[in-house]
């Protein structure tokens, strides 16, 4: 509504200031933190610019939280969770937005009570579960194959309430046009509809992924051994349960660990709200 | 056809999802030793335990205080940021960004920086309150319930207001602009078209964002369990994290399958109160 005008839009960015405050606060503390050296972290009142930058934490940080590693344990474990709710995910949702049928709506419930039976909720059974399952030379705890199988579980309904409202908006006469021209239903499906679904696919993908990324319990739960751990559990460990804390690594650590996420979202947060929405009302 | 596309779905969630359940179900109505050895049928016993005991009455009752507050005070902030995002306005792009910058964080972390912000002796909040004179001495603000709960809430609330938002900017998104139109014809000033066309058709919006936030806050683990562990002496725990003590700290497995239950029992039942009032009331 209404044309942009610079009262409107001063006014508009003042009602908007403290929440962008708050918002950009975590930030500037995690990258004043983590530019300064061990002995000005611990002083009282802190500033916010350090007496000289210490480029040394990042370096402390990357060895104190094995930084590597848990960076790639989380990226093959959210590739590989993403993946799998796609591939559960992307024919549910087609059949909810193009195939009326008499369970549609036991379905659509059946999806929101797997988001009340959250993660933590379950956490003792799915860790038991996953004690119960022999796999190499022990049971599935303290594996990474486990925790894909339950974050993509656990993203299905996510993922397909996306899905499906973006499919509703894709013309269904094109793959009809297909059908007619003697195309196989599937063929019809591969080559007409699929090649206009992708950009769908690829933001519920990034916001699967990020989600899986960012999850704490279940990964706190199942992996036990540090060269297992994902990033998210790795940085908590440097803070949970030591009796002194090197804040400046610590926050390095989150700094490194959130940035690429953080710009990657800001990136992406436009395509976000249409889909998002219609899929959680309808 | 339908099921050949919804099976793999459907198949996978009832594995993972419904085969633990049905396994706490059992637990709870069993005795269980703390390494996991069921030990014979408990009846309703540890659902009785977990009733007499006063850490899990005042967890419970925390756990509404903390899910109202949130979800509360989510969603009086999110409609008005999401009316303002809604209005065309130079960079309107960077602000929807930076709004939903929180988004992108995990709850670990997030609860991670606010606890060094909120450090008792070197924390940058008490700096700038002592800087403007609002706080005479550093507050240990983590080692109290009276300071450390509300400041956990103010986190829920601030990584809430992203999810929130976007359902709300999908909302007015829907409205058709044109009526707007009609209605300023009809002389109606921006109060009246906000309470009488704006909030009725947000309705469902609303509906939807407050029931998604009571689940994701009734169940949201990592920022208590990061900045306090439930803690001091068991002043700070909501069920979740009392849960997840019991289950993993505790040596209790039945008391928590019990409390997983009873849990789940709860948030059905507000959900559904919520619903049903929501369907009978006129909008």
């Amino acid at each position: 509504m209404g044309r942009r005008s610079i009262r409107g839009s001063v006014l508009c960015w003042l009602v908007l200031l403290p929440l962008i405050v708050l918002v950009l606060f975590p930030f500037a503390l995690m990258l004043s933190t983590a530019l300064k050296s061990a002995p000005e972290v611990l002083q009282y009142p802190p500033r916010w610019l350090p007496a000289h930058i210490d480029w040394s934490t990042f370096a402390a940080m990357w060895k104190a939280a094995g930084f590597g590693t848990a960076v790639l344990n989380s990226f093959a474990i959210s590739t590989l969770a993403t993946a799998l709710a796609l591939a559960v995910s992307v024919p549910a949702a087609y059949a909810l937005a193009r195939l009326p049928f008499a369970a549609e709506r036991g379905y659509r419930r059946f999806l929101l009570v797997t988001q009340m039976l959250s993660p933590v909720l379950l956490v003792l059974g799915l860790f038991r579960m996953a004690a119960s399952v022999p796999f190499g030379s022990g049971t599935l705890v303290n594996t990474r194959l486990v925790v894909i199988v339950i974050y993509a579980t656990f993203n299905i309904a996510f993922s397909v309430w996306m899905l499906a409202a973006y499919f509703a908006a894709i013309p269904r006469d094109l793959e009809e046009a297909a059908w007619i021209d003697g195309c196989t239903k599937l063929r019809g499906v591969i080559a007409v509809f699929l090649p206009l679904a992708v950009p769908a696919i690829a933001v519920t993908a990034i916001v699967t992924f990020v989600n899986e990324w960012n999850e704490f319990t279940v990964a706190l739960t199942m992996l036990r051994s540090p060269e297992k751990q994902t990033i998210t559990l790795r940085v908590v460990n440097l803070v949970a349960g030591r009796y002194s804390v090197e804040w400046n690594q610590v926050m390095a650590a989150t700094l490194v660990a959130t940035g690429p996420v953080a710009l990657l979202f800001a990136w992406l947060q436009r395509y976000l709200v249409g889909g998002l929405t219609l899929g959680a009302v309808k | 056809m339908p099921w050949l596309l919804i099976g793999p779905s459907l198949a996978l969630a009832i594995l993972v999802i419904g085969y633990p359940f049905l396994e706490i179900l059992w637990l709870s109505l069993h005795h269980v030793s703390p390494f996991g050895v069921v030990r014979g049928f408990a009846g309703i016993s540890n659902y009785m335990r977990t009733l007499e005991d006063p850490v899990f009455l005042e967890a419970t009752l925390r756990t509404f205080e903390w899910t109202a507050t949130v979800v509360g005070g989510t969603v009086v902030i999110s409609l008005p940021v999401a009316l303002v995002l809604a209005i065309d306005f130079y960079g309107r792009g960077l602000a929807r960004v930076l709004v939903m910058l929180p988004w992108s964080i995990s709850l670990a972390m997030a609860a991670i920086v606010w606890l060094w912000a909120f450090n008792g002796e070197f924390g940058m909040v008490n700096a700038i309150l002592q800087r403007i004179g609002l706080i005479a001495h550093p507050v240990p603000w983590m080692a109290r319930a009276a300071t450390a709960f509300p400041v956990e809430i103010g986190v829920g609330i601030l990584v809430s207001i992203p999810f929130t938002v976007t359902i709300f900017l999908g909302g007015l998104a829907s409205i058709p602009g044109e009526i707007y139109e009609a209605a300023r014809i009809d002389g109606a000033g921006p109060l009246a078209q906000f309470r009488w066309m704006t909030l009725p058709l947000l309705r469902p919006f609303i509906t939807i964002a407050v029931v998604l936030n009571m689940i994701y806050v009734f169940n949201s683990f990592p920022i208590i369990w990061v900045m306090t562990q439930g803690g001091p002496d068991n002043s700070t725990h909501i069920l979740v994290t009392y849960l997840y003590m019991l289950a993993f700290r505790l040596g209790e497995p039945g008391l928590a399958a019990a409390v997983s239950v009873l849990m789940l029992a709860m948030i059905l039942a507000v959900t559904m109160v919520y619903l049903h009032l929501e369907e009978r009331s006129p909008a």
